[in-house]
């Protein structure tokens, strides 16, 4: 038992448990760090130096992938430069009472690794709402409190943008943005001649600069290849791999283990705090038992809660910390219901150099101000402008020499974007444990029930319609509405699952993350989240966790843990 | 490696031999016989491979237009990017069962005997005919034509040839300019 306790133990090494160990083994805490997958260290990334002509079927997902991972490719990703990065579905299975998707890596990184990097911190205007607007319950945390840590995980993690004084989407500590391309230039200034609305460059955790501390020597800038998802042997990007586990490796405090899945806490009913966490070795199944004073889950919103709520005792027999009620409760994602492409006429003698890992964003409009809708909340978009490659002759009868002439010239300029919209949070919209179903390693899936409702359904008219009527006042042509049927969890920002709140009977969660009913379990990843936003939410969650961490240090000083 | 699979084999091989005028290197198609994996840059016939989904004269067919639609000219063609071999993996491997047989529908409805009897201009014009009837009509799915042709482009320019003899893949732009005159790069670019 001895060498199995530790000062702290997180688990999960995906955004949040990558701040979480870095945090906490700074501040001088043994850590053990655990995650279900296999090990990952920064440069080992298989495909990440490939060219297209060295990745087989052109890089297109195969139907092997198709039948071994039929959630997965729901979203495109699972390509031959990709797929090591997503789960077996057939292993990794769950209960969809409604269609829902579960994206997951499970390795270590986690889904740091392939993340998009747009890094947008939430407004005072999304801490408000719900209590403005009788939703749910408000957020227990203002922007003011928040806002340094967003100044600190940004600083280290490096975000790019561009300062635009908008109070619906603060600025932050920024690298250089990068650059609008020259159509997208155009569509900037036109849709605020046209229309009044904003278009920004994306904001995103790649490095167009150095960074500005010298906290992560093994990190260089972004080289503009936009391979990210494959992770950057440069280390252009931020992810858990090659920025926050390094820094916790280097103070000599981390025990990373890998292959550990944390299916249990263990609580103590004499001291009323949780002791350890249990765990099954991926690979051989052996059971251990890991003790120590305080427990980080970064698990994500759907494994964290998951093991809460199979942490069952006589004290919480409906799940650990589940004196509310709504453990499990509140599954929130991001409306994704489609978007807009059209042709762009002329700038055929200009051009952009490199790929670019980013594109443009069109802030919030809907709600914010004047602006006044039947429904609650807004949204956003994210899209880019580009020069069209050979596949534009592919419904074409050109032949021969004229071909391969034709499509060593640039083609003409396309412009598309997606839209990604605020889901509030509905008790009704939750996961259960399906204990009728085991995995292969003998534990119980996740059931899951959630759907978009009234206010996301009357969202998604303005989304579509919107970007319809933007390309077609700037004077696009062959303007195309894309309209998708979503299902939540499609946009990979699952969240609210654990939600946080100054009343216990109403939150799982207290203001600094810990759970109400036992302060030494804190819960870092997106459950805490008591409203969505519309905004990417990594970079809360890692402003969160930085948060949580330092005020578990403090309380564990104070004796108070 | 089982007989009939060897059989098989090597009646591509003849064909394909066939095909491009019987003009192929005897140690390259036992070389390849023997390796059976398509080297970069070999003679264009000797691109032989054990066909997993196409069968009786579709790698034939397939080849053929494949090489009416890029054939090498004072740059290298789609045969010499192993183009057929391509379409037939993505057939096997990455197409649906739909996919697969609305591929196999198309081709009987080609008419490939007739377009293997043609010499190089007839072909060509025989293909520019179908793509042309294709594209004029209202389809359920993606036609037999459209469906090769669409493969033929996709296998050509991911292919290490075919980016590299008509524009420039920089593997590591270290940096982003956003708005530059075409004017100013030096060759054509690779567009992602």
């Amino acid at each position: 038992m001895e060498t199995n306790s530790f000062d702290a133990i997180v688990v999960g090494t995906g955004i949040s448990g990558g701040w979480a160990a870095k945090e906490l083994t700074e501040k001088g805490l043994k850590t053990l760090v655990l995650d279900r997958g296999r090990m990952i260290k920064h440069g080992e990334y298989p495909t990440a130096l490939k060219d297209p002509w060295e990745l087989p079927y052109a890089n297109r997902i195969t139907q092997e992938t198709r039948t071994r991972k039929p959630v997965q490719s729901r979203t495109g990703y699972p390509t031959p430069a990709n797929t090591h990065w997503f789960v077996d579905d057939l292993d990794h299975p769950y209960t969809e009472i409604n269609k829902f998707d579960w994206l997951r890596g499970y390795h270590v990184g986690g889904r740091s690794l392939m993340w998009a990097r747009q890094s947008y911190r939430l407004s005072p205007l999304d801490f408000e709402s719900n209590a403005k607007e009788g939703v749910a319950i408000p957020w227990p945390v203002s922007y003011d409190e928040i806002a340094p840590w967003y100044d600190k995980v940004e600083t280290f993690a490096g975000i790019s943008g561009s300062k635009e004084n908008l109070p619906q989407l603060p600025d932050g500590i920024f690298l250089p943005p990068h650059d609008l391309n020259c159509v997208e230039q155009e569509f900037k200034l036109r849709l605020d001649q046209k229309m009044g609305r904003k278009l920004i460059i994306g904001r995103c955790a790649n490095l167009t600069a150095p960074l500005t501390h010298d906290e992560s020597p093994q990190r260089g800038t972004c080289q503009a290849r936009n391979l990210c998802i494959r992770g950057c042997p440069y280390g252009g990007y931020f992810s858990s791999v090659s920025a926050t586990l390094p820094s916790a490796e280097r103070t000599g405090n981390m025990t990373l283990l890998a292959n550990q899945i944390v299916h249990e806490l263990i609580y103590d009913h004499e001291k009323g705090r949780a002791t350890g966490v249990r765990t099954l070795d991926a690979q051989t199944g052996k059971a251990t038992e890991y003790f120590s004073k305080i427990v980080f889950l970064c698990a994500s919103a759907l494994g964290s809660a998951y093991i809460l709520l199979n942490s069952t005792s006589s004290r919480f027999p409906d799940g650990f910390g589940n004196d509310s009620g709504e453990l499990g409760h509140n599954i929130m994602d991001h409306n994704k219901p489609g978007g807009s492409s059209a042709q762009v006429e002329g700038h055929l003698d200009e051009a952009y150099t490199g790929r670019r890992p980013n594109g443009f964003y069109i802030p919030r409009y809907r709600n914010v101000g004047k602006d006044k809708r039947a429904y609650l909340r807004g949204f956003g978009y994210q899209g880019r402008a580009q020069r069209t490659n050979f596949a534009r002759y592919n419904d074409s009868t050109l032949m021969g020499d004229e071909l391969k002439k034709a499509i060593r010239e640039a083609g003409p300029w396309s412009i598309g974007m997606t839209a990604f919209g605020e889901i509030l949070p509905y008790h009704e919209n939750h996961m259960k444990i399906d204990h009728s179903r085991k995995d292969k390693h003998g534990l119980p899936v996740i059931a899951f029930d959630a759907i978009v409702r009234e206010n996301e359904i009357e969202m998604q008219k303005d989304m579509r319609d919107d970007a319809a009527e933007m390309m077609e006042a700037v004077g696009y042509k062959n303007v195309t509405v894309r309209s998708d049927n979503f299902n939540v969890g499609n946009s990979i920002h699952e969240m609210g699952t654990a939600r946080m709140g100054a009343d216990p009977k109403k939150s799982v969660l207290n203001k600094y993350n810990q759970v109400h009913a036992c302060k030494n379990v804190f819960v870092t990843d997106g459950s805490f989240m008591v409203s969505s936003g519309c905004q990417n939410p990594s970079l809360t969650y890692m402003a969160f966790t930085a948060r949580a961490a330092n005020h578990a240090v403090e309380e564990l000083k104070k004796g108070n843990l | 490696m089982i007989e009939s699979e060897v059989m098989r084999r090597r009646e591509v091989l003849r064909r394909i031999a066939l095909l491009t005028g019987g003009a192929v290197a005897a140690p390259a198609v036992l070389a390849c016989l023997q390796a059976c994996a398509p080297k970069e840059g070999a003679p264009a016939a000797a691109a032989a491979w054990t066909p997993k989904f196409f069968k009786g004269t579709q790698a034939e067919v397939v080849t053929a237009i494949a090489d009416a639609i890029l054939p090498k000219t004072d740059t290298a063609g789609a045969l010499d990017a192993n183009v057929p071999a391509f379409i037939d993996a993505m057939l096997a491997d990455v197409y649906a069962a739909d996919a697969q047989a609305r591929f196999n529908q198309g081709f009987e409805e080609f008419g490939g005997k007739a377009f293997l009897e043609r010499d190089q201009a007839g072909r060509s014009a025989y293909v520019k005919e179908s793509l042309e009837k294709a594209l004029a009509a209202e389809h359920a799915g993606k036609p037999f034509i459209l469906t090769t042709r669409e493969l033929t482009l996709l296998g050509f320019y991911t292919s290490k040839v075919g980016i590299s003899e008509n524009m420039e893949y920089v593997a590591v732009p270290t940096a982003f300019h956003g708005c530059v005159p075409i004017s100013s790069l030096p060759k054509p670019v690779y567009w992602e």
